[in-house]
């Protein structure tokens, strides 16, 4: 599928992504630190059976375990030099889950943690060479998408769309940045807004592009209605599952899946075509926006 | 030379607060170089010139105004100024610590952003402050607050994975029968969690910071 095929695929169909891959892992039994990119090469059946419950649950596209998957991420995790084989390990187990389903396989590619001056000392270049290398990885192993997340600086999402358009042939692009509700309206930590950033975006070669992380279902819906009223793009959301606190075992999040799958239920209203969930979001929570999904009306701006 | 009177100290110290709303820290060094060229005591600049500036700032970043990159170049004008102005405060500054604080970035974890801005303002707020940097080990966060007779341990967590570290260090502090009280911050950290941990208090940001740890050392 190309992007273009992908979009006019949206215009009737809303696509409904995964949840959370590294709070799942964490229920799993990833050490709380631990990078999750390490079970790609130690604990491969149980990244394999996270995907295949997202799958299960209706997940119609899952997301390989490499968020932190750049080169750059890698090295800080103790993992330097091991790129390519660590995304192309991601690859195969999401192919191993999604092996006969028809379930895509999303190559993840989250930021590299490192920022550009006044606040770092990182540049564009080594943001372009480190997700080069990277979505050449997850391109060469065989992705079926490229999904840009948690991106906080447009500088550097607009660097992870031209090396996912420089590294692969019309592989769709999703784009999606991580904005917070502030008091004059929402932005990113860098102070990027949404409608400039999205759009940028798209104009860098983002076939679908959106929000993720950071805030909960409720407030994501807002961010949806502010983008519909001025972009004409697919749009994706994947919201965390409300606010983490402390439970006895672990970190719980505060959202239950049916208030969470209405919530996602609106923003599919709102103009949303692409939809799933971020932090806390287990598959409880697809099983619940499958449910919803399914039993809503057409979509008021389906087009 | 002489010193500035009126008008003209007013307008010097205006700039000062300027130069940290505008991040400039070229401004702020020659301000600072300045105002010791004038007499003007080095409390004063700090007091009416610089700081107000960072106070606003903090304001800003609140309000929405301001965001990272503003902090960030807020906290380095001010870094210049006070590396003019430091030296000459000598016994001036010993008295006017507002505690010492211990901070570092929780094991796991190696942000390093939110933990040096926090540390930054409050070195530039007048606390004593001795940054660990990033993945500090428990027992490292104990030894230093013990060697130090800390106030104040503060610790961030980025992420929702080494949030956990926190607990760890609140209990390890109370333990170890520390006087000093845990400060806890982050992205995914809020109040609910630092009450859930019996952590002495939480900030959202950089300037949230400084003022819970003003009203959480005893003057």
């Amino acid at each position: 599928m190309t992007g273009e095929e992908l979009v006019a695929h949206l215009a009737d169909e809303v696509l409904l992504l995964d949840g959370g891959m590294g709070t799942l892992l964490m229920a799993m039994g990833l050490a709380s630190g631990a990078a999750s990119e390490t079970w790609n090469l130690e604990h491969p059946e149980r990244v394999v059976e996270a995907h295949r419950r997202f799958v299960a649950a209706g997940s119609e596209v899952v997301h390989t375990n490499t968020f932190g998957g750049s080169p750059v991420k890698l090295a800080a995790a103790g993992l330097e030099g091991r790129c390519r084989e660590v995304n192309g390990a991601a690859v195969r187990l999401a192919r191993e889950a999604a092996f006969g389903t028809g379930t895509l396989v999303a190559g993840d590619v989250g930021p590299t943690g490192v920022f550009l001056a006044p606040v770092g000392q990182a540049t564009e270049e080594l943001y372009e060479r480190a997700f080069r290398e990277q979505v050449g990885a997850l391109a060469e192993a065989g992705v079926d998408l490229i999904s840009i997340e948690t991106m906080y600086d447009l500088r550097e999402a607009l660097a992870a769309v031209r090396a996912a358009r420089a590294e692969t042939s019309g592989l769709p692009i999703l784009a999606s940045m991580t904005f917070e509700a502030r008091r004059r309206g929402y932005f990113t930590m860098m102070g990027d807004r949404i409608v400039p950033s999205l759009r940028a975006l798209a104009d860098a070669g983002a076939d679908v592009v959106g929000f993720n992380c950071s805030v909960g279902s409720e407030v994501m819906v807002g961010m949806v209605r502010e983008a519909r009223d001025e972009l004409e793009l697919p749009l994706l959301a994947q919201p965390n599952a409300g606010q983490p606190r402390a439970g006895s075992r672990g970190l719980l999040y505060d959202a239950t899946p049916e208030r969470f799958a209405g919530d996602v239920a609106r923003m599919v209203e709102a103009g949303a075509r692409v939809v799933g969930g971020c932090c806390g979001t287990d598959p409880d929570f697809i099983r619940a926006i499958r449910g919803a999904l399914d039993s809503a009306p057409a979509s008021e701006s389906a087009r | 030379m002489t010193e500035v009177p009126g008008e003209g100290r007013h307008e010097l110290l205006a700039a000062m607060n300027q130069s940290i709303l505008d991040g400039d820290d070229e401004a702020a060094d020659r301000l600072a170089r300045e105002a010791l060229a004038a007499r003007i005591e080095p409390l004063e600049a700090i007091d009416r010139g610089f700081t107000p500036g960072l106070r606003e700032v903090g304001r800003l970043f609140e309000d929405g105004e301001y965001f990272l990159p503003e902090l960030v170049t807020a906290a380095q004008a001010m870094q210049a100024a006070m590396a003019v102005l430091r030296p000459v405060l000598g016994e001036q500054a010993s008295e006017r610590t507002l505690g010492r604080v211990v901070i570092g970035t929780v094991p796991g974890d190696i942000h390093d952003i939110g933990k040096t801005l926090v540390g930054t303002l409050l070195a530039a707020n007048g606390f004593e402050v001795s940054d660990e940097g990033v993945d500090v080990p428990i027992e490292r966060f104990v030894e230093r607050a013990r060697e130090l007779d800390a106030d104040l341990v503060c610790a961030s967590a980025l992420l929702t994975t080494t949030m956990a570290m926190q607990r760890d260090l609140v209990n390890a502090v109370r333990s170890a029968g520390l006087r000093a009280r845990v400060l806890v911050g982050g992205a995914p950290v809020n109040q609910a969690w630092a009450e859930e941990i019996g952590a002495d208090g939480y900030a959202e940001n950089a300037a949230a910071a400084v003022d819970l740890a003003r009203r959480t050392v005893p003057p």
